[in-house]
């Protein structure tokens, strides 16, 4: 029976039966509502339409299987006699699942939208720290530098002309000081240098 | 250093590592010939780029654009020019600490700090050759002392006679001169307020950028060691983002403050050209 729901259900979801066919109670049903999504889900990966970041929350799973997850323990329980320590370590165990449910979540979306802006962090003591308030990184981007967030295309292009055109100035002017140091070099009578 | 670097016959292969992974492989010459000073650098991979020093004529020869010379004492290369030229300059903004005793590229090498005097640039390990002086490695760090862009020498000789390659060289042959029309210095609209310990201005004027044609107010910053470009422009409100990236060693930063554009390109850290970049003010100009 339930078989043949879930099995209705994705004859749907591909169009291939109606809704009026599946003969839904779907209040009644929350179970079909989460195959309802995760049907769309597949679907969309069948067909590779799926949007370039999911935000779908696996952490409360990760957690949840982990917490059935039979503890190992060592046959050894030297450590857990001690009373302080004892109460330490279950604590400590359960740190650990949400860390690494969280640090899961966190790895699919990295991966996803590839964060490899490098961040710099301690400055001097004179200037703010970065971020720099209004300033979003990676906001600019080059030719050669991997986008890092999609950006409207004409804007992008826009963008990379005016930044090849301040590095390419920028290159030329440190050729043409190098005019005018000569200059001053003659001037100043040549002060030899003879350090190290 | 210094003398060594002007006086002697040598032959240098070099890489030019830089911090996304590329490198570059160079081949420099440099010799005394009847007395003048002439030098080549030559980039090994692709398409090419060959500069050409003949005393004081620098001859530009690249891909894309038509060769040229400039007036110049140095070749504005891969290597900090001033470092190895006139080292004392550098005095005011960075402290040279020697360091000890290494191997490097199979000779044995004096190594060198130079750290900047206020910590807002990027500080440099240096290794130089025991007998002759020469560079042998030169890494550029970020103020974490991760590697940005390094110079590693694979093979040195000194020779006591120059190059044959220089006697092919024919100096009468070499591109014009290009003139630069000497722009009388923009009145002084701009005020940067804050610059790193022993950074100066070097230099001002107006000119249209590359590619986009744009006119732009334009300041250079230098402490010796490194150059960084100023630029400002007027934008349209809410026209560009603020920004920072960073190419190559490069940090390219961009801020808006009011209808003002203030670009800021150098091999400096983003903090550092984010005080200069906030630090400008725009003055009335007196009528």
């Amino acid at each position: 029976m339930k078989q043949q729901k879930l099995e209705n259900l994705s004859a749907m979801v591909d169009g291939e039966q109606s809704l009026e066919e599946l003969q839904l109670d779907a209040h009644a049903e929350g179970e079909l509502v989460e195959k309802w999504r995760s049907y769309h889900l597949i679907r969309d990966g069948l067909r590779k339409e799926l949007p370039p970041e999911l935000n779908f929350d696996i952490s409360s799973k990760v957690s949840a299987a982990l917490e059935n997850e039979p503890t190992i323990l060592s046959p050894r329980k030297r450590l857990h006699d001690l009373p302080v320590i004892g109460h330490v370590i279950p604590l400590v165990r359960q740190g650990g699942q949400f860390a690494l449910a969280a640090s899961v979540a966190v790895a699919m979306i990295l991966g996803v939208q590839q964060f490899n802006q490098p961040k710099p962090e301690q400055p001097f003591s004179s200037a703010p720290a970065l971020a720099i308030p209004g300033m979003q990184q990676g906001g600019l981007s080059p030719v050669s530098l991997e986008q890092t967030r999609p950006l409207p295309q004409t804007d992008a292009l826009e963008q990379k002309r005016r930044i090849n055109a301040y590095l390419t100035d920028h290159e030329r002017q440190m050729r043409l000081k190098a005019i005018q140091q000569g200059k001053e070099h003659q001037q100043t009578s040549q002060p030899e240098s003879q350090q190290k | 250093m210094a003398a060594a670097l002007k006086q002697l016959n040598y032959q240098i292969s070099f890489v030019l590592v830089q911090p996304n992974g590329g490198f570059e492989p160079y081949l420099w010459r440099h010799a005394i010939e009847d007395g003048v000073e002439v030098e080549h650098l030559s980039l090994q991979n692709g398409p090419g780029r060959e500069i050409v020093r003949i005393g004081d004529l620098v001859s530009y020869f690249e891909p894309n654009v038509p060769a040229y010379s400039i007036r110049s004492t140095s070749i504005n290369g891969p290597l900090p020019v001033t470092l190895f030229r006139q080292p004392e300059l550098l005095n005011n903004s960075y402290d040279f600490v020697v360091v000890g005793r290494s191997r490097v590229a199979g000779r044995s090498a004096q190594q060198i700090r130079i750290v900047s005097k206020d910590r807002s640039r990027y500080g440099y390990n240096l290794w130089l050759d025991q007998d002759t002086g020469l560079l042998l490695k030169l890494d550029m760090m970020n103020l974490q002392g991760e590697p940005l862009e390094q110079v590693q020498v694979t093979s040195l000789h000194v020779t006591p006679e120059p190059d044959e390659y220089f006697s092919r060289i024919e100096a009468e042959k070499m591109p014009d001169v290009v003139l630069l029309n000497e722009a009388e210095p923009v009145p002084g609209r701009w005020k940067v307020n804050w610059l790193p310990a022993g950074m100066v201005e070097v230099r001002r004027d107006m000119h249209r950028l590359p590619l986009t044609g744009k006119m732009v107010d334009y300041i250079m910053l230098s402490d010796g060691l490194i150059d960084v470009s100023l630029y400002l422009q007027a934008v349209e409100p809410g026209a560009s983002e603020n920004g920072w990236l960073k190419y190559g060693a490069n940090t390219l930063l961009s801020l808006q403050k009011g209808p003002l554009e203030i670009t800021v390109v150098g091999k400096l850290p983003p903090q550092t050209a984010n005080a200069i970049a906030n630090s400008v003010q725009y003055i009335e100009a007196p009528q």
